[in-house]
């Protein structure tokens, strides 16, 4: 499997959940949870930024990451990279959020934590490989 | 491992790193601008323009319960005060309810507070409570959410239930001394083991009863106050 490919499937794996938190969001529904923290978290101050739903913000972010595997080169590869470093970074902020400050862990939050984390290691992996 | 890398690679990583962190930076300061953003606007809105005609002003108020006491329905309201979808739940769409649906005599709201955010909201559950000895629980936790600051960054202090109760017209030192209760503390512990029979998942959390009914959980997409009361409406039916 190319690195374009394995960050295309991961990125579809991060589109799924943050699709499922954005329809969880706004239709108000309980999202389905083992770790008992998933609501709070997802009603806490930190699931907005600025009005918008960060679920929202992480669909449109792996939606641009997939779309970066459709195009070959350096470019491309490098616009996938800030995506995915930035995610990623965003990411530890708010696991640090759930806590420091939440005092609750949201189980499809620490699904894309890892979907993010794998999604920026290849991303950085194919802007060092591609040709 | 990184010998056969392209030097100019290196170089737009390193770039790539640095604009990412960039990125983020700026997230983050956008999150805690409209966080301030909105507590400012709300404790501005409380302490400097209180409501010209209060809306709770001339409804009844009996410990929780807020409202006719022969009201044909009952609508049970789980909030938590460190809660940010109950204050705009609260502040937003709670006036219009009271007007449309409370004062005509429809519907009696119940309170039941639960702590669902984190050990600070126990300071705030037992002002509104002692508040409740007064007839003043509504005013009290109306008063809160407009001092809500963020979660679990410890905003419910003494001075903060003392202005929050001075502004809702109440006895503050009554309330600090009647917080710490047994009384209150059961009041608790009753709201927690009806939240468990009610299956509250998180706040806020609408249970309407309207006898000979069994008590069912309101279904709102939204809580904005067209949307809230749309659901309530076709509830009542």
């Amino acid at each position: 499997m190319t690195l374009r490919r394995a960050i295309a499937v991961a990125a579809l794996a991060g589109i799924a959940v943050a699709a499922y938190l954005t329809v969880v969001h706004y239709t108000h529904t309980s999202p389905i949870c083992t770790t008992g923290g998933c609501e709070k978290v997802q009603h806490s101050s930190y699931a907005k930024l600025a009005g918008v739903p960060v679920a929202l913000l992480g669909l449109v972010a792996y939606i641009a990451v997939f779309c970066t595997t459709l195009v070959r080169g350096v470019g491309a590869a490098l616009v996938g990279v800030v995506l995915a470093l930035s995610g990623a970074a965003f990411s530890a902020y708010l696991l640090w959020a759930q806590l420091a400050r939440i005092d609750a862990i949201c189980q499809w939050c620490l699904a894309n934590d890892a979907i993010i984390a794998i999604v920026a290691v290849l991303c950085v992996a194919r802007l060092l490989r591609e040709p | 491992m990184l010998s056969g890398v392209n030097r100019n690679r290196l170089l737009l990583l390193a770039g790539a790193v640095g604009a990412a962190a960039l990125v983020v930076v700026v997230l983050i300061l956008i999150g805690a601008g409209s966080d301030s953003k909105s507590e400012n606007t709300v404790s501005t809105a409380s302490a400097a323009a209180p409501p010209k005609k209060p809306f709770l002003a001339g409804v009844p108020q009996h410990g929780a319960t807020l409202g006719a006491a022969d009201a044909p329905a009952t609508l049970t309201v789980y909030e938590d005060p460190q809660c940010p979808f109950c204050r705009d739940w609260a502040l937003g769409t709670l006036p219009s309810v009271v007007r449309d649906y409370v004062r005509p005599g429809r519907l009696k709201l119940v309170y039941q507070g639960v702590q669902i955010i984190g050990p600070n909201s126990q300071a705030g559950l037992r002002a509104i409570y002692a508040a409740g000895r007064q007839n003043k629980l509504w005013n009290v936790a109306d008063a809160l959410y407009r001092r809500q600051g963020a979660e679990n960054s410890g905003w419910i202090t003494g001075p903060v239930i003392s202005e929050a109760a001075a502004s809702a017209g109440a006895n503050g030192a009554a309330i600090r001394a009647a917080a710490p209760t047994a009384g209150v503390t059961a009041q608790l512990i009753a709201a927690a083991r009806q939240a468990s029979v009610d299956r509250v998942q998180g706040t806020p959390t609408f249970i309407l009863q309207r006898p000979p009914s069994l008590p069912q959980q309101l279904n709102v997409t939204a809580l904005d106050p067209a949307t809230f009361e749309s659901a309530l409406a076709a509830a009542l039916q």
